[in-house]
């Protein structure tokens, strides 16, 4: 029970995550391939003003929101003069960047390679409490999220995405609307970081690589771009599916491997056959 | 450990950048492919050569030989199975390059599962080494720039000289009129992933034998001859492969060396700004 209970805190932070990174490539049309780095911004910033300066935990995801809205800004700006290919190419770039930025900067507890002992508040400590919470957060995520893509902002958005020239000439500024998605995103991925932090209790550098931001990729891509159900479906089929294998009696040492081989037929067959993934309302252009 | 040793050790780097460096050039300048699972044809030739030489006790050449040519059909194969049929069916360079990454996780996780991670390394005994004053070189560095500058050297007889290699650079400059004016795209296209990843595979036999794999050597590899690629610019595949190889050799050399810890930092920090600045590559 216990162990479901932790899934099912794990599907709702990928669930944040996923809607976060589909706001940006699926309505933005920005592709992205390095949001691994904010939620490991969120993760260390919730992590470390808990552990050492006593911060309660709420008040710690409230800053790992902010922290990922900013830190996702100021690596945006100087990308924006790039776009397409070379763009997803420097936001690949930003995971390895904060892979050492993170192993050798971030805190680290005593005698190990990362950070645990949070200190988390009763609706966070217990398996049951926790997963509840989680869950009414990321409900919360999912409203907002639905309500943005829903208003003119959202129209908007997507206008950018197909024609940025048209919403330019109507006297719209398609790049601050990209800034805002962008710094969005950021602050619900950091949000989902400090999440990530309080389900597993452990945190290191490894969780934040390339892998990752490749991990992300899967979930949106098979819900679907540009649909906040997609962005539920894939995280919710993905990891209920790759955990079952557990349950089949698949050998652990096998269990990374399998998942990963699954995901890259995925890839492919995504991309070969359906490129709008499950349910979503655009795909993969260029 | 002085400079100039240092200096010597990025040079031998570079060799093996350069072998996997150019094939990703060639195919990248001509179909507009970002080939990642170039480092799974890269790295299941080390795999290959491994098994043969290692696990089996068959010779080095054929060993050799066997694996490069495995690696040539990985490639071939890889266009035909994966990417064709995504772009035939509309798809475009974003979809090919997250296909492309599909395949090198499924190899990724095929080695892992194979060798529990465990880094392999084909080398037994010592290599010769040569000392001249303070700096001492290995004689397998010397015999890969030897590999290197043989194959620079075939490779531009074969761009220069021969007719596919006309076709080639055609495609390079400008795809679609190529097409036009009767360049056999099917048939120069099958050369080109043949060629670059029988070149990879050359790259990863030598990557074996004398530095050792595991299953994560080839997407890391792989992204340092990228970084190579986009600093040398694809205006002259030959020429800017070899100055960006050579450049992130002596830089990761360094890097290696000072602050080990910032290496990984610097290879990307560099590819970003160089993305930022000059996106053509710094010969572009």
């Amino acid at each position: 029970m216990e162990h479901l209970l932790y899934i099912g805190s794990l599907m709702c932070v990928w669930i944040i995550v996923s809607v976060a990174v589909n706001l940006v490539i699926g309505y933005g049309g920005m592709m992205t391939m390095g949001h691994a780095a904010y939620l490991g911004i969120g993760a260390y910033t919730a992590a470390s003003l808990n552990i050492f300066l006593g911060l309660d935990f709420f008040s710690a995801m409230a800053a790992a929101a902010v922290a990922g809205a900013a830190v996702a800004a100021l690596t945006l700006l100087p990308l924006l003069r790039l776009s397409g290919f070379y763009f997803a190419l420097a936001t690949l770039g930003l995971n390895f960047v904060f892979f050492d930025l993170f192993h050798n900067l971030a805190p680290r507890v005593e005698g190990s390679e990362g950070l645990h002992g949070l200190k988390l508040p009763a609706a966070l400590a217990s398996a049951d409490t926790r997963f509840v919470t989680t869950l009414l957060i990321t409900v919360a995520c999912i409203l907002a999220a639905r309500h943005l893509v829903g208003s003119p902002f959202g129209r908007l958005l997507r206008a950018t995405r197909d024609r940025p020239e048209a919403v330019a000439s109507v006297g719209k500024n398609p790049t601050a609307c990209q800034i805002t998605i962008w710094t969005v995103s950021g602050a619900l991925t950091g949000l989902a970081g400090a999440l990530y932090a309080a389900t597993l209790f452990y945190i290191d550098p490894t969780l934040f690589t390339l892998n990752a931001s490749i991990l992300m990729m899967v979930y949106v891509g098979v819900g679907g771009l540009a649909s906040i159900a997609g962005s539920i479906l894939g995280p919710v089929l993905l990891i209920g599916f790759t955990e079952s294998l557990r349950f089949v009696g698949l050998p652990s040492q096998f269990l990374g491997p399998a998942q990963q081989g699954l995901y890259g037929a995925l890839l492919i067959g995504l991309m070969i056959f359906r490129r709008q993934g499950l349910v979503g309302k655009h795909d993969f252009r260029e | 450990m002085n400079n100039l040793q240092v200096l010597a050790i990025g040079l031998g780097l570079a060799g093996h950048y350069a072998l996997v460096a150019v094939g990703f050039a060639l195919i990248f300048a001509t179909l507009r492919i970002f080939h990642i699972a170039h480092g799974t044809v890269f790295i299941t030739a080390g795999y290959v050569f491994f098994l043969l030489h290692r696990a089996q006790g068959i010779g080095l050449l054929p060993s050799g030989v066997f694996a490069v040519a495995v690696a040539a059909l990985l490639g071939l194969a890889i266009d035909k199975a994966v990417y064709l049929p995504i772009l035939r069916r509309g798809g475009g360079m974003f979809s090919v390059f997250i296909a492309s990454l599909g395949v090198s996780l499924i190899f990724e996780a095929g080695f892992l599962a194979y060798t529990k991670g465990v880094v392999s390394v084909a080398r037994t005994g010592m290599l010769d080494i040569l000392t001249a004053g303070s700096v001492t070189v290995r004689s397998l560095d010397l015999a890969v720039l030897a590999i290197v500058a043989m194959v620079y050297g075939l490779l531009y007889l074969w761009l220069h000289r021969t007719k596919v290699g006309l076709e080639v650079r055609g495609l390079t400059d400008n795809g679609p009129l190529a097409a036009v004016v009767g360049v056999n795209v099917d048939r120069t296209r099958t050369h080109i992933f043949l060629l670059a990843s029988a070149l990879a595979g050359v790259a990863g036999v030598l990557t074996a034998y004398d530095m050792g794999i595991g299953p994560d050597t080839g997407t890391r590899t792989l992204f340092v001859a990228v970084v190579a690629v986009i600093l040398g610019g694809m205006r002259n595949l030959l020429l800017g492969a070899i100055i960006g190889s050579v450049a992130l050799g002596i830089l990761t050399a360094y890097a290696g060396f000072y602050f080990p810890e910032w290496l990984t930092f610097s290879v990307f920090i560099t590819m970003i700004l160089l993305i930022l600045v000059r996106p053509q590559g710094l010969f572009g």
